[in-house]
Formats: structure tokens, sequence, C-alpha cells
């Protein structure tokens, strides 16, 4: 009988579980000796049983189309990714202290602008920045949490080390997929979970309930709501199970109201309730067509009137997305320093500004080597990955930088880590990254892990599940436990 | 409770609600069809009279033959009121109020509307659309009886059985008004011979032929059979007992008074009707009027629970 280890290349690039073909690291040994011991005919069962576990749970993402058929299963790899939680205490601390500095630098250019008076970074950058908002200027959300809700995105190179790839600061999404992972998890390896010691990550709903209850402009009874643009949206189902964990109300801008007192109110067939926190889903363009984008029809008119007199706390806060643009990335290490006088635990990977023209010089000559990113997309959409770029796009790209080189960052590309995915009949490695999700109100939190995306096409980097990524479970596992 | 939410949820029990009720009202004309001896007109164009829909239907066909009225009634997407029209809104708002409903809720409706696009084409030949209109009402009951045993029956509940009742109790009016205009044309004289064949025909269409034998006892007669579906408080697509669900939700939600009089209206008007005295061409005024109360209800019950879109705010700016 083959083993569906074989051939296991370990050789490209850093492999989380496998130390070598045949050889698993130590926090993987056990998963591995479990492996061996079923059939092949065992895992078929256990991933179709999975398949049926996401068909049932309903756990979807949404890709809209004409046809009717809008919601697709999320795509889920049996096989967990394993930290040990020796490291994951380090990446811990290192998250905290990187979304401090983040919320501190937010506070700062919406008040004295310290930062940049004192020449740490040009005044262009946040000027020309589109997600700097200066309706927010003056503004000061309570514990100067303005982004409360972030998923940092972590990739680890051939070298072993673990690189904060980006911030993601606005509308950051995954965490539903990470709290549904480990209940497939649970069904389909029983015995498994029982004999590990892996740290739970169920507690993530009451800590963001209780996160938003600390932001609420008054305590006592907190009345909060989550804000989704709708079934259209490709995180509705997130959205929607957030709301119902948490138990809180689940609205649409057309649920809200904002009154003559400033105040925001849902309605219901009891009348206006009163609301005291927003979740909100909504990126800054779309949230208050009296501010931002007049033709918004998802936002609520006077939202922005009533956060600014205190009557509402807005999670995260406009203007928070600021922090979250690919040329501020750079300048995180610099913010460690400065608002919190420590040195960064977590590295930035290399960042080359096409804004600098030194920078700009050595990326237009070296394309074919770098990732080029759009300083303020998501989900994977208008970037150049070089080494796997054709002649003709790199070209092609070269012009779309020329054209407007504030707007991208070039950086090298990482051999980012792989971990054995199920395919077809055996184990092959395969791309992944990791989205923790760190929380900040009057406390800050971490989650035990978060989500592991994985790129399931062979060779492929990007893992976006909008560019056919699935993920995995992830473990962290006390060592000193078994 | 969201107001959204009251208002999709009682749209889609109205919308599931019209969608069995095409197929019952199809199912109807063309089995009367059936039992008429060759021969006799048969007019499918007093199906788009009784959804007063004729003037819509003319802009995109030329004749109200069989085939084109069926298509219009039950395919055409482009109708809102349509058989398919009616069930994809229902499957909208569903969608949108998963939170609320039971899982399988969403399955069921998704499930019939899934059957019903792949099988639009078969309602052109009559022996299939039997098939497909009794799969349609079926699957409806099925939803019903789902929510009735797998629903918490609180507010949200109540919501789907107002929708469910109200838009009941337009169709009953109607059948009736279908059935009274049959008799009530001139150039129909022969059908009024077969007037017995008809009334049995709407009593099973609305599921009271048992309910007749059991309490009426008689022969078939129209006064009896109107009797029956305006009056009967136990029956449940009667207008009566229609009327007396939509009470019985409405004192249950809040701030109902305003509603409570409209229905309070309603039901006074009901209580005037006469059959005995009326002729087919008055019956079909009445009838009228009873739809504009029932409308009248409708706005009330807007006005109280749903979204107002009120344009206050965006206007001080």
């Amino acid at each position: 009988m083959k083993s569906i280890w074989e051939n296991y290349n370990t050789e490209a690039a850093y492999d989380e579980l496998m130390q070598s073909e045949y050889q698993p690291r130590a926090i993987s040994y056990h998963l591995c000796q479990y492996l061996n011991s079923l059939k092949k005919s065992d895992i078929d069962k256990r991933k179709t049983a999975a398949e049926l576990a996401i068909m049932e749970m309903g756990i979807t993402f949404t890709v809209y189309t004409d046809e009717g058929n809008i919601d697709r299963a999320w795509p889920f790899d049996i096989i967990p990714r394993i930290i040990a939680a020796s490291e994951w205490k380090i990446i811990e601390k290192g998250l905290k202290q990187r979304l401090t500095a983040l919320n501190c630098f937010i506070a700062d250019v919406y008040d004295e602008q310290a930062f940049i008076k004192d020449g740490k970074i040009p005044d262009h950058i946040i000027n020309s920045s589109k997600n700097f908002r200066k309706e927010c200027i003056g503004i000061k959300p309570r514990f100067n949490a303005w982004a409360n809700i972030c998923g940092t995105d972590l990739v680890r190179d051939k070298d072993g080390v673990m690189y904060v790839l980006e911030d993601n600061l606005r509308v950051p999404s995954g965490v539903s997929y990470m709290l549904e992972n480990r209940v497939i998890t649970k069904r389909v390896f029983p015995e498994l979970l029982q004999d590990i010691n892996i740290l739970p990550i169920d507690n993530y709903p009451t800590q963001l309930h209780e996160m938003l209850c600390s932001i609420a402009p008054e305590n006592g009874m907190t009345k909060i709501a989550v804000l989704t643009p709708g079934i259209y949206n490709s995180a509705y189902f997130e959205h929607a199970y957030l709301a119902q964990q948490m138990g809180a109300q689940l609205v649409e801008g057309c649920d809200l109201v904002v009154n003559d007192d400033n105040c925001v109110y849902m309605r219901t067939i009891e009348g206006l309730e009163k609301l005291d926190v927003i979740y909100r889903r909504i990126d800054d363009d779309f949230l208050d067509p009296e501010v931002f984008r007049k033709d918004s029809i998802l936002g609520v008119p006077g939202l922005m009137r009533a956060w600014k007199a205190g009557n509402i706390a807005l999670a995260n806060a406009p203007g928070a997305g600021v922090a979250d643009d690919k040329v501020v990335y750079a300048y995180v290490p610099e913010m460690i320093r400065y608002y919190l006088n420590e040195e960064p635990i977590l590295p930035n990977v290399p960042t080359y500004l096409c804004s600098d023209d030194d920078d700009l010089e050595y990326v237009l000559n070296n394309l074919a080597e770098l990732v080029v990113k759009p300083a303020n997309e998501s989900g994977g959409y208008g970037m150049l990955v070089g080494p796997h770029a054709t002649n003709k796009e790199v070209i092609a790209f070269r012009e779309i930088i020329k054209q407007n080189p504030r707007n991208y960052i070039a950086q090298p590309t990482l051999a980012i880590s792989t971990a054995p995915t199920l395919c077809k009949d055996k184990l092959e490695p395969r791309h992944i990254d990791l989205r923790p999700f760190i929380l900040q109100g009057e406390r800050t939190f971490v989650t035990a892990g978060g989500l592991t995306r994985v790129a399931l096409k062979k060779g492929s980097l990007v893992v976006n599940s909008s560019q056919g990524g699935g993920s995995k479970d992830t473990w962290i596992i006390d060592m000193e436990g078994i | 409770m969201l107001s959204r939410s009251a208002e999709r949820l009682y749209w889609l029990a109205r919308y599931l609600e019209r969608t069995e009720n095409i197929a019952r009202l199809v199912n109807v004309h063309m089995n009367l069809l059936l039992d008429l001896p060759k021969g006799i007109e048969m007019n499918w164009q007093q199906l788009l009279k009784i959804n007063s829909s004729e003037e819509l239907f003319f802009t995109s066909y030329n004749q109200a033959s069989e085939r084109n009225v069926v298509r219009f009634l039950i395919t055409d997407s482009n109708y809102s009121s349509s058989l398919f029209s009616s069930l994809s809104y229902a499957r909208e708002n569903i969608r949108t109020t998963r939170d609320l409903l039971p899982d399988e809720a969403w399955e069921h409706v998704n499930e019939m509307y899934l059957y019903a696009k792949n099988n639009l084409d078969s309602v052109n030949s009559r022996r299939q659309r039997v098939l497909f209109l009794r799969e349609i009402i079926e699957g409806c009951q099925r939803f019903t009886g789902l929510l009735s045993g797998y629903m918490n029956h609180s507010r949200p509940y109540r919501f789907i059985r107002l929708g469910r009742n109200i838009e009941r109790a337009d169709m009953t009016s109607r059948i009736l008004d279908l059935a009274s205009l049959l008799l009530s044309e001139s150039r129909s004289e022969e059908v009024k011979q077969y007037e017995t064949s008809l009334w049995l025909n709407i009593l099973k269409s609305l599921n009271a032929l048992l309910i007749y034998r059991q309490q009426v006892h008689n022969r078939i007669s129209g006064n009896q059979v109107l009797n029956l579906l305006l009056f009967n408080d136990n029956l449940p697509r009667a207008i009566y007992c229609c009327i007396n669900e939509i009470t019985d939700c409405i004192t249950r939600l809040p701030r109902h008074e305003a509603t409570v009089e409209q229905i309070k209206y309603l039901e006074a008007y009901l209580k005037t009707i006469d059959t005995q005295s009326t002729t087919q061409q008055q019956l079909r005024e009445i009838l009228d009027t009873l739809q504009n109360k029932i409308g009248q209800v409708h706005i009330q019950i807007a006005d109280t629970w749903f979204l107002i879109q009120d344009q206050h705010s965006a206007e001080n700016t």
C-alpha cells in the first residue's frame, strides 16, 4: 500500500508539519502518527464527513452571479496546521504590540500629527491616502482604540521566521470560518482532539461582545447591532453568524435612523429603539451618505453626526483605515519604536515604496522577482506575482505602476511556508498564511491561532477565498501539557 | 423585532400563498374546462380579468389563448404576480430572514424554486401542467406544516400567519369573483346549465367540498357555496375564518389598535353581504369592495409595523 506521504516534498519552502518526507516536526508527531494509523479509505470518509458538515451547517461564502446559485460551500482541508504554544506566546505579544502602536498612530493622525511633524513619515503619504478621512480630525474614541478589530496576515519565510504581511484594519473577515473550522475538526477527528492539548478558540464571540460593550458611550445595558451591507456581500454569512453568536441584532442601513437628537435608532415593530454600539461591516465610503459617498444606499444618513456627538460607538472607527495602507505599513516598525519605545517583536516584510524614486527604479528593474500590490486593495485583487507572471503581464504592470506610483508597493517574493494538504490520493505541500484576529477596546485580546488560509492550487501563493483559496483548522499546541 | 424582518416575513408568506393560489386558480379553470361538454366556449381571459391584469397581458401577447394565459400566469417573469415571480420573491424574502426561521424552511423554499425553474416548460402541456401545479400546491402546504411544527409561535410566526391570511382572503374573493363572472356574462348562457359543475370545482379548489357535504347536506347551490366560503369560521379558506386568524395575530402584536379598527370595518362589511338577494353583477361589485377593504387592512399593517421610507432625515442636510 502506498503511503499518503509518498514523495512529500519539503524542499521548496519551510513546511509547518514536516521536517522531511517522512520526518514530522515535534509539534506534529502525534498528528502524523494518527494519520498513519488510518487507512486511505478512512481518511476519505473523514473528508466526506467534513464536506457534509459544511453543507449542513451552511458555511458559505458568497459569489454574486446572475444565476441564482450565489452561495458557495467553504473549501476546507481536514489536515490541521499546528503552531507550538511557546512560539505563539511571542507572536501574540507581537500582535498586541503592533495593534497598540497602530492605534496610537491613528489617534495621532487625527490629532496632533506628531509622527509627521517629527519627520517619521512624509505628510504626502497621509494626505494622499484615500483612507485618510479629514472628517475624523478631533474625534476621540474611547481608549484611543480606533481599530477595534484587526486581522493581521502572517507568513513564514524559508528561514522559519514569521513576518507580518499586512494589517487589515477596515472590515477584516474570516473569523467565523476560523470558529467553524474547529467545529468541523471536532466532528471529524474527535479521538485526536481528546489526546492533544489544543488551546480553545470558541471564546471569540464573548470577547468580541465584551470589547464592543467596553467602547459603548455609556455604561449599563448596551444595545449592539452588526451592520451588514446585506445578503449580496461575500461575508454575509459571517455577519449573520457573529450577530447570532453575540445575541446582537443584524441590521442593514435601512433599519437605522439618526434623529434630530443625533442618536441612532433601530426601526422595530415596537417603534424606535436606541442603539449604543455598531459593529459595522460596511466600508467608510458607504457608511454615511451625508458625509461620504452620496449615492450610498447601504449606509445610514447622519451616522457620522451621531458618532461625532459621542452618542454611538462605531467599530472600527471611521478613518481607522488610514493605517491599513500598504505604504503606511512600511512605517509600522518605526511607529512601535516611536509610540511605545519598544523594538518590534514581529518583523515586517522588506517593502519598496514606489512613491520613493530610488525604490521605484529598483522595483521597475526587478519586477520579475517581486510581488507588487496596490496600496489600498484587499482580497488579492490587482496584484502582480513577478515569478509567476508572463513577460507580457510584467510589461503591462510596469506601465500601470508608472501611472500611479503612490498606489503601489513591492516586496521580495517570499517562499511562504507550506503544510500537508489532502489532494486526490495523497498529501501534498500547499502554501499557507495565517490571519489571527486582535480585539482592542478597554483590553486587548488575540485569538489562539487564527484562520489558516491555503492556496489549493499547486504552487500558487494566493490564498484568498475569492481567488480559489481554502482554509485549515489552526492548532496552538501546548507541548508542555503532553 | 426589526420592522424590516417583520415586513419580509409577511411578504414571504403572501408570496408563497399567492404562488399556491395561482396554481389553484389555473387548476380550477382547467378542471372546469374539462367538465364542460365540447363546444362550449370557455374563456381564458376571465383569469386575467379577476387578477386585473388584462392590460399588462396584451402588451406582450396578442391573443388570450390557453397557452398564452397559462404562460403569463405561471411562468412569465415580467409579470410580477405570476406564479414563478411570486415564488422567486418568496425565495428572496426568506434568504434575508434565515436567522428567524428554521434551516429547513430555506432549504424547502429553495428546492421548490429550483423545481419550478427547471420545469417551467412543462406547463405547456395540460397533462404535465397538472403535475406541476400539484407539486407546487403540495410544496406550499408542506412549508406551512413545517413552520407550524418547527417554528416558535412568537412574533415572527405571527407576521407569517398574517401575510398568509391576508393573501388568502384576497384570493378566495377573486375565485368567487371568477364564478360570478362566468355566470354573469350573457354569452355564457350555456355555462349556466353547468352551474353545479362550476360550484363543485370552486369548492374543490378551495378544499371545501368535504366540509360543504358535512355541513350543508344539500345538493350544491351557488348561494350555499357563497355562504360557506364567505361566512364559515372553521374553513381555512373562508373569508370570515381568515379575518379571525388576522384578528388573532394582530391583537398579539404591539401597537395594534388602529389595525384592529380597520379589521373591524372589514368584518362589519362582510356581515352585511346578503347572498340571497344579490344578482351576480351586484356580487361582483361587492367582492370588489371586499378586496379594497382587505387592501386597507394591508395598508394599516404596513403603516404600523413595517419600514416607512421616511425621507425626513435625508432631507435635513
